[in-house]
């Protein structure tokens, strides 16, 4: 019948996207554990290139500062962005719905813009590039990503549970550290592994805001890809996407993403 | 119009027997009710009936025609569904003339159409309004319009009224039989409500675990279940159990009350609520069925009082008026009686 | 409600509130208003330099067809990135709300979205090695057929476009496959019931209910390509130069700031018109 046909071409076409998403990673990691640095086949099992990373200095320095700056970065926008969460879902005030308004700049304006106008306001207020810098830009862009997942799971806390609580005579911070908390808690975590993800994989602001020889992993990654590829990329690049993924992964286990729960 | 039948019908999902062998006519232009717990399968023989669910085996005929082959959309049916299913992009009219659109049906004629469906169920002035600015039960009008407008052969119902407040469902009961009275469409309906059931349907069928317990009139499933799942599901029924002995019933604690005569032995009776009489001096007729209870609890609901009563451990409930009952001591001991024909034999 | 407010719940308000969106005015909205400054200057105004205000960088973009050119071959990018996106993603997005049920569907779900919270860069990098002469897609090709072909796609505007879309294509998958799964399966149904077929359903139901969150998911799409350098950099090499190499350029290579600043406002300006623009079907993709 070709309601069957149908629902098997279906398939066969998300099977597709699926390879279209995942071959050109599979095929980065698989390459590099080729011994040819020229990625020849036949495929050669090497680990040459991950030694050769743990013997270099600048990509260690490099994936040090990353994640250095991504878990300062979580820490100041998961803080910040959970505190704003409440005040936006508890209350209802003049000027809200502006407020609201006001976190889709840094997502929905082009990083490019973003990035480039950090720096020439870093640079007029006499801070220049540099690690402060990059860790600024940063929380600027992770924020409403946590204000939107922490808002998203309060949305789902059932106010009556407060009334409860107070009703037994609980005070209001008890309340708050006894039920509300412990009911966002996956929210806040999803928040700060989202914020980590957005500061580890940024690039673009990174690029304009991290000073030369001093730069992050993707910065270093890219300066390096237009010197020329080299299977270190490669071996840097799996590890790269295998803890971003990681981390993803967590955090949907976290947040309602992809599903009730 | 047509006159529908099903017979031996089956349908399994997996190992689950959604359908087992179910055999049941509905005469051309009646009014239906499929009746069940949930689970029952009553869902399940609508869809089949409609042609979302293709039957495993048996045969379903719509007018002369064996259908189980043709896929709902070729099937010549109206339905409507549980949530009204109004597509929310489109206009009232819109949404009433999508059948007919769908038919190639001429611009002019459409409009005549839907405008002549949206009179019959007086929304004629809505029809440009969207889903979303119409109340529950304008609604449900429209979902009405828009399953008969294209003349089918039968008219499916899923749950028609369950979405609406108590009041409104009992004014569109009212409208739903005229309605379908002036068109003389055969109607089929699925509902758990017993009290709408008993009365829209010119016949019920009562599904229980798949399989069709009892079909009938109303009153005749009513006054005659055939188990004790019947009369316990359709209305409330107290259960009676003990040995027949001669031209009484013997209860497991020894009293007898007089039953019908000429019953065989293993039989169990039953006997609605609303037909017991309380007392608090015994009965004198000499074949009225009487038992003795203890008053538990008068709850008071407006005209109607029930009074829930314990004998021996078994619990019974009765219904009356509320000023047609005597007053009764809390805890103390009253008779039960009722006139012998309201004894319900459920032949076993 | 807000006149009922006491004065410690003011405060609790802003002492929530004023962190985040201290940080968020420090680090976007002054920057952009300090570009918007920038972008009338002649100079950099740092150091000794001579510089006044002047409206020549402005002027440079419309006295200069490249800038103008490259603008609309970045737009051409990301119209032709988003249809294609939005082509391949509508029927998988379909797939998974309505063919897949249960459990997998979640799983397969998370894992269409996964790669979009992956390095970007780490991903277009990937696709370097895919695509290059003599690499990967090439050889497995050349193994697979019988007859010599030599594919070089690297450094050409169809690399470029293959990944941009492996980048972006999660969105529209995401975005309309939420729209997808609101639409109730009771009324694809109802449409059956009164006889309408498969195409029926998809034009007259199942595209006017999605179009909302299609059209968000395109938004979503074209406005970061058309401001997109890394991708047309490493996948396209001399054939890269978009508006937004042009950007970068002036702030890494060049170091026209001023340039650099109007053309990233002029972008700017573009991009605020289409969220304008779209924002009513954006909101209305969110309810």
């Amino acid at each position: 019948m070709s309601t069957l046909i149908l629902k098997r071409l279906g398939k066969i076409w998300l099977a597709l996207i699926l390879f279209f998403l995942y071959a050109p990673i599979l095929v980065m990691a698989f390459m590099s554990f080729n011994d040819s640095q020229y990625y020849q086949l036949p495929f050669e099992f090497s680990l040459r290139w991950y030694q050769d990373l743990a013997g270099n200095s600048e990509i260690i320095a490099a994936a040090t500062r990353s994640v250095l700056i991504a878990l300062i970065t979580t820490i100041i926008a998961t803080t910040l962005g959970t505190a704003a969460s409440v005040a936006l879902f508890r209350f209802e005030f003049k000027g809200k719905r502006i407020l609201q308004v006001l976190l889709f700049p840094p997502i929905a304006i082009p990083w490019l813009i973003t990035g480039t106008a950090m720096l020439i306001f870093f640079f007029g207020i006499g801070l220049g590039r540099g690690t402060p810098s990059v860790i600024i830009g940063h929380v600027a862009l992770a924020l409403p990503y946590v204000i939107v997942v922490v808002t998203a799971r309060l949305a789902t806390f059932d106010a009556t549970l407060e009334e409860a609580a107070r009703s037994l005579g609980a005070n209001s911070w008890t309340v708050t550290r006894r039920v509300t908390l412990p009911w966002i808690t996956p929210g806040i975590i999803a928040g700060a592994l989202f914020a980590f993800a957005v500061s580890f994989d940024q690039f673009v602001v990174s690029y304009f805001l991290s000073e030369p020889g001093d730069s992050t992993l993707p910065v270093l990654i890219y300066t390096a890809i237009r010197k020329g590829f080299t299977p270190e990329i490669n071996a840097i690049s799996t590890i790269i996407i295998t803890i971003s993924m990681a981390v993803m992964l967590i955090a949907a286990r976290f947040s309602n993403f992809g599903g009730e729960r | 119009m047509a006159e529908v039948a099903v017979e031996n019908v089956t349908k399994r999902f997996g190992t689950l027997k959604a359908l087992d062998n179910v055999t049941i006519d509905f005469p051309d232009g009646g009014f239906f009710g499929l009746l069940g717990p949930s689970g029952s399968g009553k869902t399940t023989l609508l869809r089949t009936i409609a042609g979302f669910i293709f039957t495993d085996d048996g045969t379903i005929r719509i007018g002369s025609k064996s259908v189980e082959q043709i896929p709902v959309e070729k099937r010549e049916i109206g339905m409507m569904f549980q949530n009204y299913a109004l597509f929310p992009n489109m206009s009232v009219a819109d949404n009433v003339g999508f059948g007919l659109r769908v038919r190639k049906v001429s611009l002019a004629e459409e409009r005549r159409r839907v405008g002549e469906a949206l009179e019959l169920v007086q929304l004629g002035q809505h029809s440009n309004r969207k889903p979303h600015q119409l109340s529950g039960g304008q609604r449900q009008r429209v979902a009405l319009a828009r399953a008969i407008v294209t003349n089918p052969r039968v008219l499916l119902l899923d749950e028609p009224l369950s979405a609406l407040d108590k009041s409104l469902r009992v004014d569109m009961q009212i409208e739903l039989k005229r309605i379908q009275r002036e068109i003389g469409i055969t109607t089929i309906f699925v509902t758990h409500d017993q009290e709408e059931a008993l009365t829209l349907s010119d016949k019920i069928g009562i599904l229980r675990a798949g399989r069709m317990v009892q079909a009938g009139p109303p009153r005749e499933v009513y006054n005659n279940p055939t188990d004790v799942f019947t009369a316990s599901f359709l209305g409330e029924a107290n259960i009676l159990e003990g040995a027949v002995d001669g031209n009484s019933l013997r209860l497991t604690d020894g009293d007898a009350i007089p039953i019908p005569k000429g019953l065989k032995t293993g039989a169990t009776f039953a006997v609605r609520p609303e037909n017991i009489s309380i007392t608090t001096e015994e009965p004198t007729e000499r074949d009225t069925p009487k038992i003795q209870a203890r008053l538990k609890q008068r709850v008071f609901a407006g005209a109607m009082a029930t009074c829930i009563l314990d004998r021996n451990g078994s619990t019974f409930k009765v219904i009356s008026r509320d000023r047609d009952l005597p007053q009764l001591p809390e805890g103390g001991p009253v008779w039960l009686s009722w006139e012998p024909e309201h004894t319900i034999t459920i032949p076993n | 409600m807000s006149n009922m407010l006491v004065k410690q719940d003011r405060l609790r308000i802003f002492g929530l509130l004023s962190p985040a969106y201290l940080w968020l005015t420090v680090a976007i909205f002054l920057p952009l208003s300090a570009m918007f400054y920038f972008s009338f200057l002649s100079e950099v105004p740092f150091g000794d330099a001579e510089w006044n205000f002047t409206t020549d960088n402005y002027r440079a973009f419309f006295e200069t067809p490249t800038y103008a050119i490259l603008l609309w071959k970045s737009i051409k990018l990301g119209l032709m990135v988003t249809l294609t996106s939005v082509l391949i993603g509508f029927p998988c997005a379909y797939v998974l709300a309505k063919t897949i049920q249960g459990r997998s569907r979640e799983a397969l779900f998370l894992l269409v979205i996964l790669p979009f919270w992956s390095n970007s860069l780490v991903r277009i990098f990937s696709w370097a090695i895919v695509l290059r002469g003599n690499g990967v897609l090439d050889r497995t090709l050349n193994a697979i057929l019988p007859f010599e072909l030599d594919i070089n796609l690297m450094f050409s505007t169809p690399a470029i476009v293959i990944g941009l879309v492996h980048s972006y294509l999660p969105y529209v998958i995401l975005t309309a496959y939420l729209a997808l799964q609101a639409i109730d399966d009771s009324l694809i149904d109802a449409a059956r019931s009164m006889g309408a077929g498969k195409i029926t359903i998809l034009r007259r139901i199942i595209l006017p209910l999605s179009l909302p969150g299609l059209l968000a998911g395109a938004v979503l799409i074209f406005v970061p390509v058309v401001g997109s350098f890394m991708e047309p950099r490493i996948l396209g090499g001399r054939v890269g130069t978009y508006y937004g190499t042009v950007i970068e350029d002036q702030f890494v290579a060049v170091f026209n700031w001023p340039l650099g600043a109007a053309l990233s406002f002029i972008l700017l300006a573009v991009v605020l018109v289409i969220l304008a623009l779209a924002s009513p079907i954006l909101r209305k993709a969110q309810t």
